[in-house]
């Protein structure tokens, strides 16, 4: 029952922001470079939001969310390139081809029990890793950028001569994301994962197959991830190994983390704020003080690392009333 | 009583190194029954606890489980078949409310539809109905006791191994788990095998009494007979200087 209070309360705090979000090409739809840079924030929120499954919910810090973009953006970008298939196909496939391969990791990686530290090390290397292996392929990537090509206002190549479809499209996988992740949070598996996340032997002799779910966990991360980085390729035009970027790859499970994990819009939360005040700060004052919006980034992390140990979206969150012990004993006794 | 046998193990043997933890141990749980497991410090009845529930794999002996055998499977297949078990530190959820940590155990046999009712049913029986919101992390010692018992129980186990339920509980609190186990056992028809150093919970709940030392099995039978057994009171205390002094049973 306070269970559906809770989920009620979220929907309609993610409807508020929907409307909001579906406001802003209308506000800022004259100036492309504008919508541009909402469009980047966007996109750290669905990674952000699509890491919470794995990383938030399930507890494992996984530090490879560009690898599953790059892969996406790879494989529908080469399939464009040299089969003519429309991205909205490749996009799927690239979804899928990330799935295959973080199966391919997480098989292994959830057989030999590598978690906490070593799993983030292992999934830290795999970006780096794959960032070679596309720079040395030269039938695929290459150190030279591969441009998709271009076709003013074809939909067919997902080229539209403006950002703003852009925007919309990684605005509806900002939603896809969110409702996946609410489904699985208010569902058995969520309540597995969160119980893995805490206690893997105590979820196991629970009945949980603690692999099982992790791998399912893996799958919809991945999957998501790798679908937005179709999109993402066809926002810039073109492929480029750097795709695989490890340091953004931290930065996704920071925004994880900072936002809540475990919590629907947390992720979401931190990456409009975080992402969002770098940007904006980057765009104003980059050209002057460069490096300050590292700073401020930097403030406001130690802030609510202090504070907010929990998570931004805990300032939002329905707090459970702390125990006063005595209470409890006298009901207990009665 | 019926006399159908639940869970069998037979030269159920663990090493840790030179160490022999668990040494060729043989015994027989009958359904329904509350079988006591006690044994001094480092007797191995933790291992032994580990060994059925799959966490650790033994280096030799069988363990079968309603006429399956269970050794190598994992232990979310052992909880499936119905065996589930405490801990002896307290595994909590700690971010999750009571409510949400029974749900997990519940899950085990229930599905989205039905599971509620379940978690219900483990709150109204263990008495948490008043404390189901509050997250685990705030709890006291006792209350985090019984929501583990409470979500092994949600399981729907018919074996349930309680391991040192009882530490660190005030002799009112120990009372009263006592009988909610009791409780338990006659409504559910779950068996119970609890492992306890505190003698007055083994001696006032359990039917059988199982003895373990350094590994070895050294007696086993109804508790007036544990406790005036030779070996036994050796193990605990040590040999006896004097010759005869009468035992509480």
């Amino acid at each position: 029952m306070n269970h559906k209070k809770k989920q009620n309360l979220e929907n309609l705090l993610l409807l508020f922001f929907l409307i909001i979000a579906i406001l802003v090409p209308l506000i800022f739809g004259s100036n492309q470079y504008n919508i541009l840079l909402v469009t980047t924030v966007l996109i750290y929120g669905v990674m952000a939001t699509s890491w919470n499954i794995i990383g938030g919910l399930a507890g494992q810090v996984d530090l490879a969310s560009f690898a599953y973009l790059g892969l996406g953006a790879f494989t529908s970008g080469t399939l464009l390139i040299r089969f003519n298939l429309t991205p909205w196909i490749g996009m799927i496939l690239g979804g899928l081809v990330a799935v295959a391969f973080a199966l391919l990791i997480g098989i292994p990686l959830f057989r030999f029990r590598i978690k906490e530290v070593w799993y983030a090390l292992t999934t830290c290397a795999l970006v780096e890793i794959l960032k070679v292996v596309f720079n040395m392929w030269e039938e695929i990537g290459g150190p030279v950028e591969r441009y998709l090509p271009y076709f003013s206002g074809s939909v067919y190549h997902m080229r539209f001569g403006s950002y703003v479809p852009y925007y919309y499209l990684i605005l509806g996988m900002l939603v896809i994301a969110l409702l996946v992740n609410s489904r699985i949070a208010h569902s058995k598996l969520g309540f597995y994962l969160k119980a893995l996340g805490e206690d893997e032997t105590a979820a196991e002799v629970l009945g949980v197959n603690t692999r099982a779910c992790k791998l399912r966990a893996l799958v919809y991360y991945s999957f998501l991830i790798g679908v937005t980085g179709a999109i993402y390729a066809n926002i810039y035009g073109f492929i480029h190994p750097s795709f695989f970027n490890g340091q953004e790859s931290i930065k996704i499970a920071i925004l994880g983390i900072v936002g809540g994990r475990g919590i629907t819009y947390g992720p979401l939360l931190a990456a409009l704020l975080l992402v969002g005040t770098q940007e904006l700060l980057r765009a104003s004052l980059g050209g002057e003080v460069s490096g300050l919006y590292l700073v401020i980034y930097s403030v406001i992390l130690i802030l609510v690392v202090l504070f907010k140990p929990r998570g931004i979206a805990t300032f939002f969150q329905y707090r459970n009333k702390k125990p006063v012990k005595q209470e409890v004993k006298k009901k207990n006794v009665v | 009583m019926l006399s159908e046998q639940i869970l069998k193990t037979s030269k159920l043997t663990k090493r840790f190194g030179n160490l022999i933890a668990v040494d060729q141990v043989d015994l027989e749980i009958k359904k329904e029954e509350i079988i006591g497991l006690i044994g001094p410090n480092g007797a191995g009845k933790t291992t032994f606890f580990n060994l059925i529930t799959g966490l650790e794999t033994p280096d030799e002996g069988q363990v079968i489980f309603k006429g399956t055998d269970i050794t190598t499977m994992s232990p979310h297949a052992i909880c499936k078949l119905g065996m589930s078990r405490t801990f002896q530190v307290a595994k909590s959820f700690t971010e999750m409310s009571v409510e949400e940590a029974i749900r997990v155990g519940a899950y085990n046999r229930r599905g989205e539809e039905e599971v509620q009712t379940k978690v219900d049913w483990a709150l109204e029986f263990f008495e948490l109905e008043d404390i189901r919101d509050y997250k685990c992390s705030d709890l006291g010692l006792s209350s985090l006791r019984k929501v583990e018992v409470a979500r092994a129980a949600a399981t729907e186990p018919e074996l349930l191994l309680l391991d040192e339920v009882g530490a660190g509980l005030t002799a009112a609190e120990l009372l009263k788990l006592m009988s909610e186990l009791k409780r338990l056992n006659e409504e559910t028809k779950i068996t119970l095998c609890i492992v306890e150093h505190v003698m007055q919970m083994v001696m006032g709940l359990c039917e059988r009494i199982f003895v373990l030392d350094a590994g070895e099995l050294i007696a086993k039978g109804i508790p007036s007979e544990i406790s005036n057994n030779q070996r036994v009171i050796e193990a605990y205390l040590g040999r006896r200087s004097y010759s005869e002094s009468s035992s509480t049973g």
